[in-house]
């Protein structure tokens, strides 16, 4: 084969073609809330489990948007439930819903 | 007939209003509930973008309400709509009888405690917008300590459903922008971390301030939004946050905490609101006749609103908004009131 | 025909008191109820082996060995005489209601023990013999018997003069329903259910069954005997008709509406009346619903007589259009199988427990709501990896750091009471003023404690949650768990099994420095009403300490609905599709309730509460430690207590509930 001198290596960039629309608006169904949030990050700095291991709606949300879903199900994996980015949201997401649809959207797939 | 026109509120749009009417040849009365006129701006020390004196500012709009009579401690304790005048009833027993009333009742800062994740009022290191330009008018404060490291947290019950505010306040990001600047200024040792969400930095010469920030002063912008604060043993605090450009969770210690609390529709105009059955949008502040072109009229004919009781404003904004007020109330007396003179 | 059967009876048994009118015991119009009573019989035969076949077998043991634990007969007992046939949970509340209730039940119950009796002491020959009609005898015993009045004696008066004054009693119940379909708010009821198919046919049944039984004994009490309401009855039936021409009729239609009833009982909500005792009996043996559908939950399902009080309980029917949310509802769509249905209401629910505190069954059915979400919830990802990791660098490194010298006491804050730093400023100060040594064990944040992944049905996932936690505490050597939030003390006092441990909630801890003199607080002119977080009253029974500790620093004002009563702040962790929106109107109704005596503030104990209020309410709220620290009294001087630990003998259970 002929040597061209590089390779084609899968690129860093973000393919947002990629954007699964279907299943996202089958979530958006499931928890219109979705899109509601701003990316304010409260959710994530005032996460009980992110203490301990990377877990982030914010960037679930995002990660979804830009059509890696089994990076939104990493962020989401430790989650506890434990109610406190509810109490933080500014934009009053229902977040424990939403977690708890996007794992069923995408999590057991 | 009487030339009489009564405006509600001594603050910046009130006195620039009042100036204006008054030297239109109106008989011009203002009633402050406070004890002295100027609102919120008596209480600032320097204005954003330029650093100008707030002081400045408050002496010209006082000389220009030269010959306005006007009563301080006074409250409005009824307001009754005639066919072309309104009846006001003073809390200091005077009545008035007025062709025009302009409502110019201002705004009233959120409530800190109110976020009670911040600890405003139990942590000791936790001031506000208010409290921090009151040690910059003063230069005194039990709690600014030469501190070496200064958080200031933006949208603090601005653009937030859990304190029933949807809305951006307008004039905070700018604030505390140059409220960061100044704190660099008198500790140039100090590291300043300004946590935001969106950096509403929409004005002339705002950029230019943002940027001197940046460049001058070092200050730290983060982008995330503060969620928890705690208090250590030696009362310097942990803030809890997200830095969501680097998405990573972050916390970081602070010698002093301020809160950039947002504007809320002052308690007193709705009071005065409720007695006039205005309506409200969602935000709280007074529905206006439309929401392009009619923003000093309400919907009651001789009803006129001046400054930020239909919303947050700048100061130059709201001396506008003054401005047109006044020419508002000349044009609907000439129409109505032809034979005025 | 009937009259000549009649002499030959009367000649050769003339001495006896009451004469086998039909020796045979039989007639024709008992066959309707024979076909109900064999139809419902082996259908609560059938559904008890189903219920009993889908109870695990460790349940089911539990089960079998509580029938022959005498302590827990007594209670089946008791419980069966209180909540099936008396209704005292419905008396407590309601009485006129509760009036009705007991008086179908009881009254019922009480004519079919004297019918028996009578068979007993009379016709001794038709008494437990299904040949001898034992089934249908006791319950026709009119119309089979001939009354001698040549030998009239008190037993047999008696008798009569309490059946008729029982079947007055069980007619006056059912003129009370009658009028409670039409005017249900005269029996302060809100909200009623909309009866189902099946529910009319037998609840139309159920109303004509004593009227007739009264019809049917009237025209028989000349001879079979009556008291002060059929004997004038017969009077004047007699008088009006002129012959006995209705006799036989009416005995019919009696025997046809009662047949109709128990063939459409397993199909309406009446097979309360009989499922009621086998949940009694299961919920004494400890028995807890594992699946939504299945065993218990049937027995659960079954039990629930759709009466409609949890519509007025419920906190989300402060909106009409919640109403379809509510227990009831959720109940009769789980009988229905209607799986879309169940899984809305299931998630709906704040899980605030007020239908099942207030339910005169006590059908759980927050368990079932639980039990429901796990069956879709719980097949969701996790990955709790980390917890391993956390147990050795976060909490346990808090502990016993300071060479060897181990506190007593755990401080556990909770997630949500960082997000409310004034309850553990409060906490920090009464443990130092109290002079209690004590480890804060999430100080820089903690694990959840694992009840918000069980409310979602995630069991599995809050099993790994619920372990870890435990190891951290057990490890610590602690004697004391002290906690702050309402959600944390129950599941740690319900699941987490922590051995020698105490488990206090914070109100506990400050009434009893309080009362030991550890904690001196003064007396001001302030007014408070206390909010009953769920979690803390309805689901762990706290409700003095909280009072007592407010009573002691000023007045303390009632709700309107308080205590198992209180309804919810509206921010619970159990709902998980309620919005934002709809909950701030259940805190606008908690709000309403709590000012209905104008205190001028509100006290709660629990961070999400707390939380919820904030600026909702227009008077100040604020945590019970946070109001205990604001009125502490001046120490004299510096005590030094010579015990760092908490004032209590171990072993003494006074913080047990």
């Amino acid at each position: 084969m002929t040597d061209f001198g590089y390779s084609i290596n899968t690129s860093s960039r973000m393919n947002l073609d990629d954007f699964d629309k279907e299943s996202f608006d089958k979530l958006a169904e499931m928890e219109p809330d979705v899109r509601k949030c701003m990316a304010c990050g409260s959710c994530t700095a005032s996460c009980t489990a992110g203490k301990f291991h990377e877990t982030s709606l914010r960037s679930a949300i995002l990660a979804l948007q830009n059509g890696q879903e089994g990076k939104a199900i990493d962020f989401l994996k430790g989650c506890m439930l434990c109610g406190k980015c509810t109490m933080v949201c500014p934009r009053g997401i229902n977040t424990r819903h939403l977690i708890l649809s996007i794992l069923k959207v995408y999590g057991t797939k | 007939m009487n030339n009489n026109i009564l405006i509600v509120g001594g603050g910046p749009a009130g006195m620039e209003a009042a100036g204006m009417l008054q030297r239109l040849g109106y008989n011009t009365m203002l009633v402050e509930r406070s004890s002295k006129l100027g609102g919120h701006l008596a209480a600032w020390d320097r204005l954003f973008p330029k650093g100008l004196q707030a002081k400045e500012t408050l002496d010209r709009l006082t000389a220009g309400i030269n010959g306005v009579k006007y009563f301080l401690d006074t409250d409005i304790n009824s307001i009754n709509i005639l066919d072309d005048s309104f009846n006001v009833i003073l809390s200091n027993g005077i009545t008035i009888l007025a062709k025009a009333v302009l409502i110019a009742t201002g705004f009233d800062l959120f409530k800190a405690e109110k976020k009670e994740e911040y600890g405003y009022g139990i942590y000791d290191r936790v001031i506000t917008n208010a409290d921090l330009e009151a040690y910059y008018k003063t230069g005194k404060s039990d709690t600014i300590q030469n501190p070496k490291s200064i958080g200031f947290v933006h949208c603090v019950g601005s653009r937030d459903e859990k304190v029933g505010n949807l809305s951006c306040s307008k004039v905070c990001c700018a604030t505390a922008v140059k409220q960061a600047c100044e704190i660099k200024q008198r500790f140039p040792e100090a590291q300043v971390y300004s946590f935001y969400m969106d950096l509403r930095m929409f004005g002339r010469y705002y950029e230019d301030l943002y940027l001197e920030a940046q460049k001058k002063y070092g200050i730290r912008f983060i982008r995330g939004r503060v969620s928890e604060v705690s208090e250590k043993e030696d009362k310097s605090l942990l803030v809890k946050a997200e830095d969501t450009l680097s998405s990573k969770p972050i916390k970081v210690s602070v010698d002093l905490l301020v809160l950039m609390a947002g504007i809320r529709p002052a308690e007193a105009g709705k009071r005065v609101g409720r007695m006039l059955h205005l309506s409200n949008e969602e935000d709280g502040f007074f529905s206006t006749k439309d929401t392009i072109r009619d923003l000093q009229m309400s919907k009651i004919p001789g009803l006129f609103f001046a400054g930020t009781c239909t919303g947050p404003k700048t100061i130059p904004e709201t001396l506008n908004d003054a401005k047109s007020a006044a020419m508002e109330i000349d044009e609907y007396i000439k129409q109505n009131f032809p034979d005025r003179k | 025909m009937i009259l000549t059967i009649l002499t030959t009876a009367v000649d050769s048994i003339a001495d006896q008191e009451v004469i086998d009118r039909i020796p045979s015991g039989y007639s024709n119009f008992v066959i309707p109820f024979v076909v109900g009573m064999v139809f419902i019989l082996i259908y609560l035969l059938v559904g008890f082996i189903r219920i009993l076949n889908h109870i695990p077998w460790e349940d089911k043991k539990k089960f079998l060995i509580s029938l022959i634990t005498p302590a827990t007969i007594l209670k089946n007992i008791k419980d069966i005489i209180f909540d099936c046939l008396l209704h005292v949970k419905i008396w407590k509340r309601k009485p006129l209601l509760g009036y009705m209730h007991s008086s179908i039940a009881f009254g019922w119950f009480m004519l079919i023990v004297l019918g028996h009796i009578e068979v007993a002491l009379f016709v001794p020959k038709h008494f437990g013999s299904i040949s001898e009609g034992a089934l249908f005898y006791p319950i026709f015993y009119r119309f089979f018997v001939w009354v001698n009045p040549a030998h009239e004696t008190l037993r047999s008066n008696l008798l009569f003069f309490l059946m008729d004054f029982f079947l007055l009693y069980v007619l006056s119940g059912i003129a009370l329903a009658m009028f409670k379909r039409i005017k249900s708010i005269a029996l302060g009821m809100k909200h009623t259910t909309k009866p189902s198919l099946p529910d009319r046919i037998a609840l139309y049944c159920l109303w004509l069954i004593f009227p007739l039984r009264l019809l049917a004994e009237s025209f028989t009490a000349d001879l079979s005997g009556g008291s002060f309401l059929t004997v004038p009855m017969n009077f004047l039936f007699k008088n009006f008709f002129g012959n006995s021409l209705n006799f036989m009729p009416t005995w019919w239609a009696y025997s046809i509406v009662l047949g109709l009833f128990f063939v459409a009982m397993p199909f309406s909500r009446y097979m309360h009346i009989v499922t009621e005792v086998l949940l009694i009996l299961f919920r004494n043996a400890g028995l807890k619903v594992r699946k939504p559908r299945k065993g218990l939950a049937e027995a659960e399902i079954y039990a629930c007589s759709s009466c409609g009080l949890c519509l007025d309980a419920c906190p989300m029917n402060i909106q009409k259009k919640n109403l379809k949310y509510s227990s009831v509802y959720f109940i009769r769509f789980l009988r229905r199988h209607n799986t879309k249905k169940i899984n809305e209401i299931a998630q709906k629910c704040l899980m605030c427990g007020k239908c099942y505190a207030l339910c005169p069954v006590s059908v759980d059915s927050p368990a079932i709501r639980q039990a429901q979400r796990a069956t879709f919830n719980n097949c969701l990802p996790y990955d709790y990896g980390y917890l391993a990791k956390a147990a050795d660098t976060g909490l346990a490194n808090n502990y016993g750091d300071d060479g060897g010298k181990q506190p007593e006491v755990m401080y556990f804050a909770g997630c949500m009471s960082h997000l409310v730093p004034v309850i553990i400023e409060s906490m920090k100060k009464i443990f130092k003023e109290a002079g209690i040594d004590y480890v804060f064990a999430d100080e820089d944040g903690g694990i959840c404690c694992g009840r918000p992944l069980l409310l979602a049905g995630r069991t599995e996932a809050a099993g790994e949650v619920m372990e870890s936690n435990k190891k951290m505490i057990e490890d610590s050597g602690c004697k004391f768990l002290v906690l702050s939030c309402p959600i944390c003390y129950k599941v740690f006092n319900e699941e987490y099994n922590l051995k020698g441990i105490k488990i206090i909630h914070h109100t506990q801890l400050i009434d009893r420095l309080i009362d030991t003199g550890r904690l001196e607080v003064t007396k001001s002119d302030g007014s408070f009403v206390y909010h009953d977080p769920c979690d803390l009253g309805r689901g762990s029974g706290i409700y003095e300490e909280p009072r007592h500790i407010l009573s002691g620093i000023g007045e303390l004002k009632k709700a309107s609905k308080e205590r198992d009563e209180s309804i919810c702040c509206g921010g619970s962790l159990g709902s998980l599709t309620l919005d934002y929106k709809d909950r701030g109107e259940i805190t606008q109704g908690s709000i309403e309730s709590l000012l209905a005596e104008k205190p001028r503030e509100i006290a709660t104990a629990c961070p999400l509460c707390f939380k919820t209020f904030g600026d909702k309410a227009p008077v100040p709220v604020k945590d019970i430690a946070q109001i205990v620290c604001e009125h502490l009294a001046q120490k004299q001087e510096d005590k030094i207590y010579s015990e760092p630990g908490i004032p209590i003998a171990p072993e003494k259970e006074s913080f047990a509930r």
